[in-house]
């Protein structure tokens, strides 16, 4: 268990550079998520916290100690790959008792440390196996269990749910999450499924393009994006986004003016972004025509054009009350609405947007 | 299964109802043109294999005959005939058990009763032609002594020892096995993991070296020997035959490395393992089919190699199994294709031995093995 602290970390390839700058603090035996689209450096950096990628440029350090130095087999570091990476030709009991053969564990407490980790992660029935015979439930679970049995101080996992099935990747999470809880192991996730990572990280670090977004607890990320990127990456079905104007007290969008409500002083090129939850049919809203129908079981999902451009209204729980082509109109409350900075895609904090009168 | 409903009686019926009959399918029937097809095809593949492979194996087996029954200068095709004349219907009844009898008790008394009756009628045929004069290479040391004519021969048309020669085949094959074996996985690992100048047109030139016919080097390769002063030594031969059969060596192994994923090397490194101990507890395993097949293959080019042996050894120390043979056919005034048989049988068992040995590991080989 450790807490780990990254202050200005940089890693470059040739040009491109993967992971700009970066710091960040995970207190002792905290659930991370790091969140963002492929290509966002987020696997880059779980490779440098692995020791597999040597850091460009900043300082590393677990429990106030520089490792920047130290290589990948002394950190102590237990990681999940996507691809699991078991070792094909070994059996699990061999899998799982490998990273014990190079810390000199005697055979009969390594034995006993290997049953008990099986146990835990119930593949213990299966310890005599080879990775190519088990589905892939079991061998993710195999490749947990490798990576726990030598007690690591940091837990790494590498989108370890995507190549599960549906079924499968919501028991996982959930086990994952429990073991987690149990061993109090600090553990950072690596994935692209905001899904994955609201629902099982203490805090999600959301990337993108090498920088990083947002740190912040999964609802605060949800509520308060404290960017674009951030707003239009969580949450499914996607935020509208609606590009605007500032003008005075005034936001245009479309042609159609809506009135500012609150401080917060953004001029010039905005854009407005209100969740699809957040839009209601309200008789005294704006008009507009039902484009497109999405049932989703428990909730119906809305295209509604309006004189603002396309909206999506998400509607819950009461079944699909409209038809294709229908005249509603529709509204949302001015503390629902979030106002982003087009150049720069930073929130304007306070900055609030009146919905507009039919 | 209990708690299943019982199927409704009427699902079933075929031809019931006037208007059903003609819109269901008949089962049985098409269920049987299938076997009958599978049939066909099975024997249709059958019969292509044993024609293709009667003029591959018939004049292996006429060697084999000659070893063991010709007489000194003559060759007869007698014995040739009447074994085949005893094993054509042994097989015959063989393949024809395995596709008529169903039971495998059955099919076992019927393989034990043909190999008897092939065993006697063999013995009855050809028995009394049967002797091993031909194989005496293996205990007279020169074989050309006794001959007509020889007796009084000099130092140089002495015969060696066969043995000789097989000791030098056999550290021929083995010595550069070896070395190709530990170079080609290092080279083709490294090719395979790391980013390098000119690693393209290396492996671009890998492939033309492969390509190219070794035969029109031989020239400068013999000067070059030559110069170094390796002529005439077994070591600039194994050199020689290892730097020919390299490339493709190594393509083979860059193909294998490349197949097994960095993660799991990444893995074995965070579980504690330095880049040494991850190659070879982790990598290696999972290419050692390909290591055994470029094996095999180095240890059969050694074993059979001719051209570069003839040219560049000359002392009767340095004869190779296949110099030994030319020798034999050669050197004997009237060829003795007895002897020629007998060295051809004995040249030919070391490869088939290890052939068969690792014939199952080469198919893999072929399905799992070559990726780009």
């Amino acid at each position: 268990m450790a807490r780990i602290e990254l202050s200005g970390i940089r890693k470059e390839w040739g040009e491109v550079v993967a992971v700009e700058d970066m710091d960040l603090v995970i207190e002792d035996g905290e659930f991370v998520a790091v969140l963002g689209p492929s290509g966002c450096g987020k696997s880059t950096t779980l490779f440098m916290l692995a020791g597999i990628y040597a850091p460009s440029a900043g300082v590393m350090r677990f429990d106030g100690s520089l490792v920047n130095e130290v290589e990948s087999r002394d950190r102590n570091v237990g990681i999940v790959f996507q691809s699991y990476a078991l070792y094909p030709h070994m059996s699990v009991r061999e899998n799982i008792a490998f990273p014990l053969r190079f810390k000199k564990v005697p055979d009969a407490e390594a034995r006993r440390r290997v049953e008990a980790i099986a146990r835990l992660v119930q593949v213990h029935d299966l310890l005599d196996r080879r990775p190519g015979e088990m589905s892939g439930g079991q061998q993710q679970r195999v490749a947990l269990a490798r990576a726990l049995v030598k007690e690591p101080q940091l837990l790494l996992l590498d989108e370890p749910l995507s190549n599960l099935d549906a079924t499968l990747r919501l028991t996982m999470r959930t086990e994952i999450k429990r073991l987690q809880r149990q061993l109090e192991v600090t553990t950072i996730l690596v994935t692209h499924d905001q899904v994955e990572a609201t629902t099982m990280a203490d805090r999600i670090v959301c990337m993108s393009k090498g920088r990083i977004e947002q740190v912040a607890a999964p609802a605060e990320l949800y509520a308060r994006p404290a960017s674009l990127f951030v707003a239009s990456f969580v949450g499914a079905p996607p935020i509208n986004v609606l590009a605007g104007r500032a003008e005075g007290a005034e936001v245009v969008v479309n042609g159609l003016r809506l009135g500012r409500v609150g401080e917060g002083g953004a001029a010039g090129e905005v854009v407005l972004g209100i969740r699809p939850e957040h839009i209601r049919f309200d008789a005294h809203g704006l008009a507009g025509r039902i484009d497109q129908i999405e049932p989703m079981g428990r909730e119906t999902l809305y295209l509604v054009e309006t004189p603002m451009g396309g909206v999506r209204v998400l509607e819950g729980g009461a079944g699909v009350r409209f038809a294709l082509g229908d005249s509603v109109r529709i509204g949302f409350r001015p503390e629902d609405s979030l106002l982003f900075d087009r150049e720069s895609g930073a929130l304007v904090p306070g900055a609030r947007v009146a919905p507009p009168a039919g | 299964m209990a708690g299943r409903p019982p199927l409704p009686a009427a699902a079933p019926v075929r031809g019931s109802g006037d208007g059903g009959a003609r819109g269901q399918y008949d089962w049985d029937r098409l269920a049987a043109r299938a076997r009958r097809r599978r049939a066909l095809s099975h024997a249709a593949l059958t019969g292509f294999l044993v024609l293709a492979s009667v003029p591959i194996l018939l004049p292996y087996f006429w060697v084999l005959t000659i070893s063991f029954s010709a007489k000194t200068g003559g060759i007869e095709s007698v014995v040739l005939w009447r074994a085949c004349g005893v094993l054509i219907p042994a097989v015959i009844a063989f393949a024809l058990g395995r596709i008529l009898l169903p039971r495998r008790r059955q099919r076992w008394i019927l393989a034990g009763f043909v190999t008897g009756a092939a065993v006697i009628a063999i013995s009855v045929a050809i028995g009394p032609y049967l002797h091993f004069e031909n194989y005496r290479f293996f205990w007279v040391a020169d074989i050309v002594r006794d001959l007509p004519g020889r007796g009084q021969a000099t130092h140089y048309a002495q015969f060696p020892s066969v043995w000789i020669a097989f000791r030098n085949s056999l550290l021929l094959a083995v010595t550069q096995t070896a070395l190709v074996v530990v170079v080609a996985t290092l080279a083709g690992y490294y090719i395979s993991r790391f980013a390098f100048a000119g690693r393209a047109s290396f492996l671009q030139a890998l492939l033309v070296l492969h390509a190219f016919p070794a035969m029109t080097l031989i020239i400068p390769i013999f000067l070059l020997m030559h110069w170094i002063g390796m002529l005439d030594t077994i070591t600039g031969v194994i050199l020689v035959i290892c730097t020919l059969e390299l490339p493709f060596a190594i393509f083979i192994m860059k193909g294998f490395f490349d197949a097994v994923p960095w993660d799991i090397e990444m893995s074995a490194m965070t579980d504690g393992a330095s880049r040494r101990q991850a190659f070879v507890k982790v990598v290696l395993p999972q290419v050692k089919v390909g290591m055994l097949a470029i094996g095999v293959f180095a240890f059969i080019r050694g074993w059979e190699e001719y051209v570069f042996v003839r040219t560049l050894l000359f002392e009767k120390a340095n004869w190779m199994m296949s110099l030994y043979l030319w020798w034999v056919a050669d050197d004997i005034m009237g060829v003795d294709y007895g002897i020629v048989a007998a060295v051809a049988v004995f040249y030919i068992v070391p490869s088939l031995l290890l052939y068969l040995f690792c014939q199952r590991f080469l198919v893999q080989m072929s399905l799992g093995g070559i990726k780009g």
